[in-house]
């Protein structure tokens, strides 16, 4: 049974929450401080944390460096506040996706849940390479040369897409629907800050990337083997 | 000039030393004039004096000598003669050259002798004696005073001159009757006249200069803080209000900086707390529409469960869990609407362009629009020219103008079809969005972007939109510095054209789509 760790302050919210997800078939572990995070990831590791912004205690884009800190565990932001800068700030801090109060509906969040927690490229197995990287797609490992570089998961998401159709230029809305499951999403920022942490992680310089190539006014596509 | 007219017109120190240089101009031209005339007469009347009073003796020792020589022989006559003109024409160190002219007139003495009457006519310095004028020729050969007159003679061998002639009658015995003048030259006195001229024009043009140079300072010392005070206002337009007059003293110009200053003062305060006020208002606002957002989102998931199971319900309650979810979605829009118009209203909307194809954009919009829509049958059409539109531009915000003027056209189409059209030029790029429905009253035109503004509020309400749509899109053309436009006639339809730049921010040059469709008449 998949487990959620349901991270919210206000009683009711969490509780409906807690409904909707065991009634999708999921088990929840209901937290209200955000200083109490850590102490139940510990004891009981979840699959995915569902993560709200504002929380006594200890605030959620500090709880989310935290946990970042020591795991890769999707995290997904609960945010009351459409505002550019905290959706910045949150998937700055390590969450995958977030999403804004009130949600269009339950049945959308579950999706985006179960979206963060299957394995995405399911359809592709053994070993790909992009730029002087290889990956392990079996294995979920990314490597330079004998160097292992730590991903998220959907960081490694993203740099599967990218590397198992090399020379195909994607747009960030091909992004948006390819890793993070979304239709109809005009998001930006999200393919945008995920992009940069990616790069912070693999490339040799993120000011001049080679492995996840910008193409200007379109989108993003892999890097050339070895070359720049 | 113009250059100087245009100051004269705007500098109030210009003006000020203008009239000031004018008005000491007719001043000093006026004394000076009548100093001058009062200077050269007492010169004049000075020298007539002097050489009245010389010719007087030289006359007078003239007619002595020959009184003496009368009965004497003609050489001893001649010889006085010539000394009586050597003496007349002698000059002291303070005079100019003399002349003397001696001419007979009348008929010459008769002589016992048997030799010629001798006559004494000469005239010296090379003296025209026909530049004499007749006038005090005529005078003096008729009375036995002595004569003068002011007159312009010529030379042989020299310039003309201003002259004195001072004449009197004279006998030389054995000769006959003499009109003798002494001509005294005025160079010295023209001398004296033109030094006091100069100095007089000298001291008047010193004067005007220093009268302007005074004005000018002290014109200073007034304008200068008025200066300072336009110029502060002028930064107090852009918005500055930390600048202020600098008072140094207590007089009237004083005063005015105080007042302003306190102006200033009381304006920066009462802004600061509109400002503060606003703020709070917004913040207010922010904070309602966050804080409604949890217990919607409870709301929102709680609806959605209820609305799931209503098969297994009785009809009215069925009914009812679909009354509320539709309401919760409408509340939620409206929620959003609100926190929208607070962030334009705070001037805090953030502008995020990137670049994207506009043709997809609306062909998306319209696709969700007629999805989500109940009218199935209205159909809308696209035209464009290209292919594809590359903007760059607030995706998000461009998509919501988009699905605000399609919903608003669908609302008001009265299932007829919808038309939409995209030009691009170089620079900018519209949207026209035309329905042929209800269309709007020409009145209400003005008022179609207004809040919660309805063009009919008898009509009910198809589709539930939110009332604040067309006025978010106005807001988000114009942050994009672009424009919406609307047009409508009762019966007719309406026409809304958007127009934005290619890319976000720089300005649009004109119009691609004409707002008025072709077939009606511009000035309706």
């Amino acid at each position: 049974m998949t487990l959620v760790m349901v991270v919210d302050d206000d009683q009711d919210l969490a509780e409906m929450l807690g409904i909707v997800l065991t009634g999708a078939g999921i088990d929840v572990d209901l937290v209200s401080r955000g200083d109490e995070v850590l102490e139940v990831f510990r004891n009981n590791p979840p699959d995915l944390i569902l993560l709200d912004v504002m929380l006594p205690g200890l605030d959620g884009i500090e709880v989310c460096k935290l946990i970042r800190a020591e795991s890769m565990v999707p995290i997904v932001m609960l945010s009351a506040k459409g505002d550019t800068h905290d959706v910045v700030r949150g998937l700055e801090a390590g969450a995958d996706d977030y999403m804004v109060k009130p949600f269009r509906h339950p049945s959308e969040l579950i999706a985006r849940i179960r979206t963060r927690l299957r394995r995405t490229n399911a359809d592709v197995l053994g070993l790909l390479s992009i730029g002087d990287l290889s990956i392990d797609v079996t294995g979920h490992e990314v490597s330079r040369g004998e160097k292992k570089i730590a991903l998220t998961r959907l960081e490694f998401d993203l740099l599967v897409a990218l590397a198992k159709e090399p020379g195909r230029v994607f747009t960030r809305d091909a992004l948006l629907g390819e890793v993070w499951g979304y239709r109809h999403s005009t998001d930006t920022r999200l393919v945008n800050v995920h992009v940069q942490r990616l790069r912070s992680k693999v490339e040799h310089d993120p000011e001049h990337p080679e492995i996840v190539m910008t193409v200007r006014g379109v989108g993003y596509k892999a890097g050339v083997m070895g070359g720049s | 000039m113009n250059r100087f007219t245009t100051r004269l017109r705007t500098s109030l120190a210009s003006k000020v030393i203008t009239s000031t240089v004018l008005f000491s101009l007719g001043v000093v031209w006026l004394t000076g004039s009548a100093l001058y005339s009062q200077l050269s007469d007492g010169v004049k009347e000075v020298n007539l004096e002097s050489s009245l009073a010389e010719a007087q003796s030289s006359f007078f020792s003239a007619q002595y000598q020959f009184l003496l020589t009368e009965s004497a022989a003609t050489p001893v006559i001649t010889k006085a003669v010539q000394e009586v003109i050597i003496s007349s024409t002698e000059v002291s160190l303070s005079q100019d050259r003399k002349s003397i002219f001696l001419n007979r007139f009348g008929r010459p003495f008769k002589n016992t002798l048997k030799v010629a009457t001798p006559d004494y006519s000469t005239s010296t310095d090379g003296l025209d004696v026909s530049s004499f004028p007749d006038e005090i020729r005529k005078k003096v050969r008729s009375s036995d005073l002595v004569e003068y007159e002011y007159a312009k003679v010529r030379y042989q061998d020299r310039e003309d001159a201003n002259v004195l002639i001072i004449g009197r009658k004279i006998v030389i015995p054995k000769s006959g009757n003499y009109e003798m003048y002494l001509v005294y030259s005025l160079n010295n006195q023209n001398r004296t006249l033109s030094i006091i001229t100069n100095a007089l024009s000298f001291t008047g043009f010193a004067l005007i200069f220093l009268i302007g140079l005074i004005t000018w300072l002290v014109v200073r010392q007034v304008v200068k803080p008025v200066r300072e005070a336009a110029s502060i206002a002028q930064k107090f337009t852009q918005g500055d209000f930390s600048q202020r007059m600098k008072v140094e003293s207590s007089d009237e110009i004083a005063t005015l900086g105080r007042a302003f200053n306190d102006m200033a003062l009381s304006l920066e305060s009462q802004i600061s707390r509109l400002e503060n006020l606003s703020r709070v208002q917004q913040r207010f606002v922010s904070d309602v529409s966050h804080e409604l957002r949890t217990p919607l989102t409870t709301l929102r998931m709680a609806s959605e469960v209820i609305y799931g199971q209503r098969d297994s319900f009785d009809p009215t309650i069925a009914r009812s869990s679909e009354l509320l979810v539709a309401q919760l979605d409408r509340f939620e829009r409206l929620l959003e609407d609100l926190l929208e118009v607070s962030r334009f209203d705070a001037e805090v909307a953030i502008l995020e362009p990137v670049d994207f194809d506009l043709i997809s954009l609306i062909e998306r919009c319209i696709e969700d629009v007629r999805t989500s829509s109940h009218d199935h049958v209205i159909s809308i059409t696209i035209d464009h020219e290209v292919e594809q539109v590359m903007i760059s531009a607030d995706m998000r915000r461009v998509e919501r103008i988009m699905r605000n003027l399609l919903s608003n056209a669908l609302d008001h189409a009265e299932e007829k079809p919808i038309n939409v059209t995209v030009i691009s030029t170089r620079t900018e790029v519209a949207v026209g969005v035309r329905d042929y429905g209800a269309g709007i009253e020409p009145a209400a035109l003005s008022r179609v972007f207004d809040r919660f503004w309805r063009a009919d509020p008898s009509r009910s309400r198809v589709r539930g939109g939110t009332g604040l749509g067309l006025s978010i899109a106005l807001e988000d053309a114009r942050l994009h510095n672009g424009e919406l436009d609307a047009w409508g006639l009762p019966g007719e339809g309406a026409h809304f054209v958007l127009t934005l730049p290619r890319i976000a921010g720089q300005q649009i040059g004109g119009r691609p789509i004409r707002l008025q469709p072709e077939n009606y008449p511009q000035n309706i």
